[in-house]
């Protein structure tokens, strides 16, 4: 095998997603905890439009953070997101090949895939699915997406969610997230444990509490202005927001068990909202991805 | 004789959800296959990680002919006056098919004959199969692709075939033919089977054991010698070994280790880490210490190459260097100086914070001891403590190992054994078949805790209602049964009434506000109770617990046990019986009326006199032996008024005209029917009549 780094896997990944019919899309520009949260895959996966997409996405966990000291968990990590819409039956031996390309002889590791559910109550979503084993550790998230936003989907996607630091750490036999090589000799310690510390530091120390309550308010404010003025985009970058300003305030320890779900059912509110909108205007724009054979059909279905 | 083989190709079905799905495989092959005269013990059911299988070997080809009768309309509306057949009657044949010759003549109803041609074998299989396998009802279904099916995971692929030929059926859309495929990554490619065993042997050879008891004893083997290569032996954790086997095609299992080090942090986090969040099994010593040796299931028959060796190792490293961080940082903060921090964890929006909730603990575990005349000292100690290990990091990180952490830490402090075993039990018993807490300090704890749950939710209006039960009230309310039924050294002898009442004063809340949930909470002790001794292994039945606890319980279960065992035992003797029957009648004659006072000079009848005379030595030898809860004898006692009373009803007439008489006579029987109403309501016992007076 040669030798793996942070960069080849996601090239390999990237390489290899594209021969099979995806676009790659690049990482949302906006703080979030996971790729699920990207508009490519919560948004896109709603409706009756095909879509087949890879893209890396930093994801940000602020409670997660460990000051840089934990090898094994960082605040800020970095998925490979696939979503394949509708889910092909084959789905699962196309994923084996990836870990193929990656240079993985599946003969000789042991691979199994044992269930594991999502559900993201931020997001009024779930799906069922799998955490995927191999020789032992966690290294994909698999999904089939039943519900996002609080409306049940057809067709269904399937999501591969790879770690990415994990999986480097693994195929290149290091023990520690920071002994990795990120590409062209950059090692990810270097690179990264300054940002795992500060940003540890501030979400667990510093950030402003009042402020972020207040920008809660205010992100809120501004993605329900977004929705009335039918402005789906828009507005869903305002919840992801909230979401953020959720997490840091919870990871600041600032949020009450009751509080929480209260800020929980704020978020999910704009979240279904975001998602209602956005088929009705997908409807609107007549589901441009539909092959033009289907789109009738599709908005008559769509109408009823 | 024929055979019948099926092969479901889906994607790995979750392990825990196998048996069940076997289960109502089989259940519901059973009538088809005794239909066709085979016998169901031989239907063999089969699953692996993502198959399900089954065959069926010696059934007839063809279902036996039988006769059938079918009830028509009833004769009088069959025949006119005249004998000849009604419309209705011609209707019915001509619905059946049948002529007026085939009308049997028998019965009140006009019934048909006629002989039923069974049916090809292949027809019914055709027919069933895919009933059969797509009303599984699975607990978590999910759809696919155009999301038209929902079943458990998605269909590749069916086989059905009949005796060597295919037997065509589709299953949620997929067709079935003769071929499925080998292990997933072993053996990947496609496989063409003629029978079930050319199935079986084509797909050992394809890396795939289809039998799952045969993938568990391989698995079992490989796991005692490689414990045995160091010094040990598996743990014998039945939950794991039931979802290996259904985690692997290809069994195998692979030994690791973890580094020493984590061997000094506490045993039941290890254990915890390696089963519930790896599914591994610890490898122990023979005097049963952990090694830092373990096993993890392979999908393959060995590790070549040592990559799982090394990938578990990896991970269960991790997870022991996170436990490891926790547990420094826990114990650099003793217990005691936890407490502030209880202040800021809310236990209940209105129920306030977990310093508020130990505070209340501790004034109940003080009210529990007086009552009960138990030692408080250790009580009291752990209720103090109990709850300070959820803000340690240990416990959010594994919240399962709540109460065990606490306990373990305060060991590790020093606290004597009954004040860390009461921490470290508190929560039990969760489940029904769960030991209790090894002390009377870990009873009392408990208790509190749970009343002081209970309370606080019913007075806040949060009780649970029918199938919503969020905080898992209903749990709580069987612990505390448990704890309060149990009649060994760690007995407390107080009764859920006054627990109740010690719990709403430690509540503080208005009293008016109160005595609903009071109420409320009542009602539901006696759902808890009621249910817990239906189930339990007394062996009581509904009626005889129905009549005792008419009579009290909440003053003490254990007495309340007595009362149902004594109804229970002469339940069935003769003068018993007996005077069950008598006791219905008086309820039914006295139902409005309560006096219970007889004025003996108003008694005319010679019969009614004895009566009463009887009733004050039985009403006298019955309250001495409740006195002495010998329930038994008071209840014989009671019994053997039986003869006298039949007489009574026999010669003497209540419902007289004179009022005063009446009212007498009334007041004799209530104070007869209640002789025995402080042990049970006797009026709610079930008899069948063919039980006595043959």
């Amino acid at each position: 095998m040669a030798r793996v780094t942070f960069q080849s896997l996601i090239l390999t990944l990237q390489q290899f997603w594209a021969d099979r019919g995806c676009m790659i899309e690049t990482p949302l520009d906006i703080e979030v905890g996971a790729g699920t949260m990207h508009p490519a895959t919560f948004l896109r996966v709603l409706g009756p439009e095909p879509w087949n997409v890879g893209y890396v996405q930093p994801s940000r966990r602020p409670a997660d953070g460990r000051y840089g000291d934990n090898p094994f968990r960082l605040g800020k990590h970095y998925q490979f997101q696939v979503v394949l819409k509708p889910s092909p039956l084959d789905v699962q031996e196309t994923y084996l090949d990836s870990l193929r390309a990656l240079g993985l002889d599946l003969t000789r590791h042991d691979i199994r895939f044992e269930e594991d559910n999502w559900e993201s109550p931020t997001l009024g979503a779930w799906g069922v699915g799998w955490q995927i084993m191999l020789d032992g550790m966690e290294i994909t998230q698999f999904t089939y997406f039943q519900q996002a936003g609080g409306i049940d989907l057809s067709p269904i996607s399937a999501e591969i969610t790879y770690g990415l630091e994990r999986l480097t750490m693994f195929l290149s036999r290091q023990s520690s997230v920071f002994d990795i090589e990120w590409g062209a000799g950059f090692g990810y310690g270097p690179v990264r444990k300054q940002d795992e510390y500060e940003f540890s530091k501030y979400y667990f120390e510093v950030a402003d509490v009042g402020l972020h309550w207040k920008l809660l308010d205010q992100y809120e404010g501004e993605a329900r202005r977004c929705l009335d003025a039918k402005l789906v985009l828009p507005a869903y970058d305002w919840t992801l927001k909230c979401s953020h300003v959720f997490n840091t305030l919870d990871a600041r320890g600032a949020i009450s068990v009751t509080e929480r779900v209260g800020v929980i059912k704020r978020v999910r509110d704009l979240a279904v909202g975001c998602a209602q909108q956005y088929l009705e205007a997908r409807r609107n724009l007549g589901f441009p991805l539909l092959p033009e054979s289907e789109r009738a059909a599709a908005l008559a279905e769509a109408s009823r | 004789m024929a055979e019948y083989f099926f092969e479901l190709l889906t994607e790995e079905i979750p392990a825990w959800m196998h048996d069940a799905a076997q289960a109502n495989i089989r259940q519901q092959l059973t009538p088809v296959v005794e239909q066709l005269g085979g016998d169901p013990a031989a239907i063999r059911v089969n699953s692996t990680p993502r198959r399900l299988v089954f065959f069926v070997p010696n059934v007839r080809a063809r279902e036996a002919d039988r006769e059938q009768e079918v009830k028509g309309p009833p004769k009088k509306a069959a025949y006119d006056a005249a004998g000849a057949p009604t419309k209705a009657l011609e209707g019915f044949l001509r619905k059946n098919n049948a002529t007026l010759q085939d009308v049997a003549d028998a019965g009140e109803y006009v019934t048909i004959r006629r002989k039923v041609e069974g049916r090809a074998a292949g027809d019914i299989f055709r027919e069933r199969v895919p009933q059969i396998i797509e009303s599984i009802r699975w607990p978590k279904m999910m759809r696919w692709g155009r999301g038209e099916y929902s079943y458990i995971r998605p269909i590749h692929s069916v086989i059905s075939m009949f005796d060597g030929q295919q037997l065509p059926i589709t299953i949620f859309g997929v067709n079935s033919g003769s071929s499925t495929v080998g292990h997933r990554t072993l053996a990947p490619g496609r496989i063409e089977v003629k029978s079930f065993n050319d199935y079986v042997t084509k797909l050992e050879l394809a890396r795939v054991v289809v039998d799952a008891t045969r993938r568990r004893h391989v698995m079992a083997e490989r796991a005692r010698i490689l414990s045995m290569e160091v010094g040990g032996s598996p743990a014998l954790d039945v939950s794991t070994w039931q979802q290996w086997q259904y985690l692997t095609e290809y069994p195998g299992i692979v030994r690791a280790e973890f580094r020493r080090e984590y061997l000094a942090l506490p045993e039941e986090v290890l254990v915890t880490v390696m089963r519930v969040h790896q599914k591994q099994l610890p490898i122990r010593k023979a005097n049963s210490t952990l090694t830092n040796h373990f096993l993890a299931v392979l999908d393959n028959d060995a590790d070549q190459d040592g990559n799982a060796a090394y990938g578990n190792s990896f991970v269960t490293n991790a997870r022991f260097a996170d436990a490891k961080f926790f547990y420094e940082t826990d114990r650099r903060k003793p217990l005691e100086d936890r407490l502030e921090q209880l202040g800021h964890l809310q236990f209940q929006e209105k129920l306030g914070n977990y310093l508020d909730k130990t505070k209340r603990i501790e004034k109940i575990a003080a009210a529990i001891c007086a009552e009960g005349g138990v030692d408080s000292a250790a009580a009291l100690e752990a209720a103090h403590l109990c709850k300070t290990d959820l803000v340690t990091e240990m416990v959010k990180e594994f919240t399962d190992l709540q109460g065990k952490i606490g306990g373990i830490y305060a060991r590790e402090e020093g606290k004597v054994e009954a004040v860390w075993q009461a921490i470290y039990d508190h929560y039990l018993p969760v489940n029904i078949d769960d030991e209790l807490p090894r002390g009377t300090a870990g009873a009392v704890v408990s208790l509190a805790d749970k009343i002081d749950t209970l309370a606080g939710f019913f007075s806040v209006g949060l009780k649970p209602t029918g199938s919503r039960d969020p905080f898992a009230l209903r749990r709580a309310g069987q612990g505390v049964v448990q704890i309060l039924l149990n009649r060994d050294g760690r007995q407390l002898r107080i009764g859920i009434d006054r627990l109740v009442e010690i719990a709403f004063e430690a509540q503080g809340q208005l009293p008016q506000a109160a005595a609903a949930a009071r109420e409320d909470l009542l009602a539901f002790f006696a759902e808890r109770v009621r249910t817990l001794l239906d189930v339990s292994r007394y062996g009581f039945a509904y009626d005889e617990i129905a009549a005792a606890m008419e009579a009290g319980w909440a003053f003490s279960l254990t007495d309340l046990v007595d009362r149902i065992e004594a109804v229970k035992a002469i339940r069935d003797e003769t003068n018993f019986l007996s005077i069950l029957d008598s006791a219905k009648r008086i309820q039914n004659i006295v139902a409005a009326h309560t006096a219970t006072t007889v004025d003996a000079s108003r008694l005319v009848h010679p019969t009614e006199k004895r009566l009463n005379e009887l009733a004050d030595t039985v009403n006298r030898q019955v309250a001495e032996l409740i006195a002495e809860r010998h329930y038994r004898d008071a209840l014989r006692s009671f019994a053997a008024m039986a003869p006298e009373l039949e007489s009574f009803f026999r010669d003497v007439m209540v419902m007289v005209e004179d009022e005063a008489v009446r009212t007498n006579r009334m007041s004799l029987l209530r104070k007869v029917g209640g002789a025995v109403s402080r042990i049970a309501d006797v009026t709610r016992i079930v008899v069948d009549r063919r039980d006595y007076r043959s």
